[in-house]
């Protein structure tokens, strides 16, 4: 039974996986991508896991809405709606599509692994928690002391107001044809009238 | 035994759904909504419209099924409940997210944007105030939860702890001060172009997702069924109806304050205070 349910949500986890690449939104592609997270945290919580699995589920669902949020603010797809492709260096990317398939395959099929099966009354939670706050503690701390300082530095070099001002102050927005006039207004002209083209006369 | 528990959890959904239409008064629109065309957008995503509403109602029950109705008796015994009721959590911001998404119309979208800006800086006092509930049960699962608070209740021992989760269940249930997503002012938002059954759905799904927010608010700081003389699940269907009508009570006596303001609130008074709550609490656990 619990082996019918795994190989059902292997299946599940690789088949919205493949959707994240073949979907024609960010939105679609996020989300698809939190399903195929989903279904692994299922299969977390089967393997006799459960704070990993559903912290699996918690931390994706989180993490995949403020993906949806960044993605679609820097990809500049409005509301991520416009349909657009999810694919890109062809070549690239299937050389190293293949290329991680069969060593991951080859990985499987040459190495043996353990059959270690967890005591049913195992604590398996309370010896998670020892060890993330006993041995493995420099190791979490660091990185997420790191993670903290990533998101931080994002954050300050997202953001407009600055401690000099305006952080496009004085930027030019990229011309709508190749060398062309720039798009929208001007920031740092007077807001004359004077540097429009064409239309009066 | 398992069985009897499903059984008591739907009840408990059904009755507690009709009873939080009788505190909104809002039966008579759901049931109106049934008998109304459905609203075609211009390519919309069918998939995710359709599900959204049947999303949130399966959110309210998973949340409500790992709520204990008895001592040391859940439906769904884990040792990481409360975590899985921080999923359902997150999994709701996704939910009202894509139901604003879907229908590819700018009211909705701007309810789902909204919504999620709000959402995602509520889940932390959420995780904060549930982390702090579980110190003194030494456990993740609400069941301990409950055992520790036979000598006194969360609510005393942690007093920040139910106001915080009050804000959490209003925004989880699209209410009053936290109703970001399906507001007025931008004319009901990810549910402007959704009418029919679908809406219905939606609605009865919010109804549904403030019991469930009820009783784990009243398993994890009003002691759930724990109580003298009645039985167990009494109590819990007594903290849970009072908790709703103080909810329904809220939403409708706060105003909203703009979402600029409420991330500013949300940022920098209401996540430092729950940092506040968690040292209180870990301090009164040691």
């Amino acid at each position: 039974m619990t082996d019918l349910l795994v190989a059902l949500l292997a299946v599940c986890a690789v088949w919205t996986g493949w959707r994240v690449f073949r979907v024609d939104s960010m939105v679609r592609a996020t989300f698809s991508l939190m399903l195929s997270f989903v279904a692994v945290g299922a299969i977390g919580v089967l393997l006799s896991a459960p704070y990993i699995g559903v912290a699996t589920v918690f931390m994706m669902a989180v993490e995949m809405m403020v993906m949806a949020i960044f993605m679609v603010m820097f990809m500049m797809n409005p509301a991520g709606l416009n349909p657009m492709s999810m694919v890109h260096q062809h070549r690239v990317s299937i050389g190293a599509g293949v290329l991680a398939f069969f060593g991951l395959a080859a990985a499987i099929l040459v190495s043996r692994p353990p059959s270690n099966p967890v005591a049913p009354d195992a604590d398996v939670v309370t010896e998670l928690g020892l060890e993330l706050l006993g041995p493995s503690m420099l190791i979490f701390e660091t990185a997420g002391v790191t993670l903290l300082a990533t998101m931080v530095g994002a954050v300050i070099l997202s953001s407009r107001q600055g401690r000099f001002g305006s952080a496009d102050e004085g930027s030019r927005p990229p011309g709508l044809t190749e060398g062309g006039d720039p798009a929208g207004q001007r920031p740092d002209g007077g807001g004359g009238g004077h540097h429009h083209h064409g239309g009066h006369g | 035994m398992i069985v009897l528990l499903a059984l008591v959890v739907l009840g408990t959904l059904l009755v507690g759904t009709l009873f939080a239409a009788m505190l909104d008064r809002s039966h008579l629109s759901i049931v109106a909504f049934f008998a109304r065309q459905r609203v075609e957008t211009e390519a919309p995503d069918r998939l995710n419209r359709d599900l959204a509403p049947a999303w949130y109602l399966t959110l309210a029950g998973a949340g409500l099924s790992v709520v204990p109705f008895a001592p040391g008796l859940a439906l769904i015994d884990s040792p990481v409940g409360i975590v899985i009721w921080g999923s359902c959590e997150a999994l709701v911001i996704v939910t009202v997210f894509l139901h604003g998404w879907s229908p590819n119309a700018p009211f909705p979208l701007i309810g789902a944007y909204r919504y999620a800006a709000i959402g995602l800086p509520v889940m932390l006092p959420s995780m904060f105030v549930l982390i702090a509930a579980a110190l003194p049960a030494e456990s993740l699962s609400l069941i301990a939860i409950v055992e520790s608070q036979r000598e006194i209740w969360n609510v005393i021992r942690q007093p920040l702890g139910l106001p915080l989760f009050l804000i959490v269940a209003l925004a989880m249930t699209l209410r009053g001060p936290m109703d970001y997503a399906d507001a007025a002012d931008i004319a009901t938002g990810t549910s402007a172009e959704a009418s029919g059954a679908g809406r219905a759905l939606w609605q009865t799904a919010r109804l549904a997702m403030l019991v469930s927010v009820s009783a784990i608010a009243a398993t994890v700081f009003l002691g759930g069924p724990l109580g003298p003389l009645l039985p167990g699940p009494v109590w819990l269907w007594l903290k849970t109806a009072a908790l709703m009508a103080l909810i329904v009570l809220l939403g409708n006596r706060i105003a909203r304050t703009t979402p600029s303001r409420m991330m500013w609130i949300l940022w920098v008074v209401l996540l430092p205070l729950s940092f506040l709550h968690l040292l209180i609490s870990g301090l009164v656990a040691l």
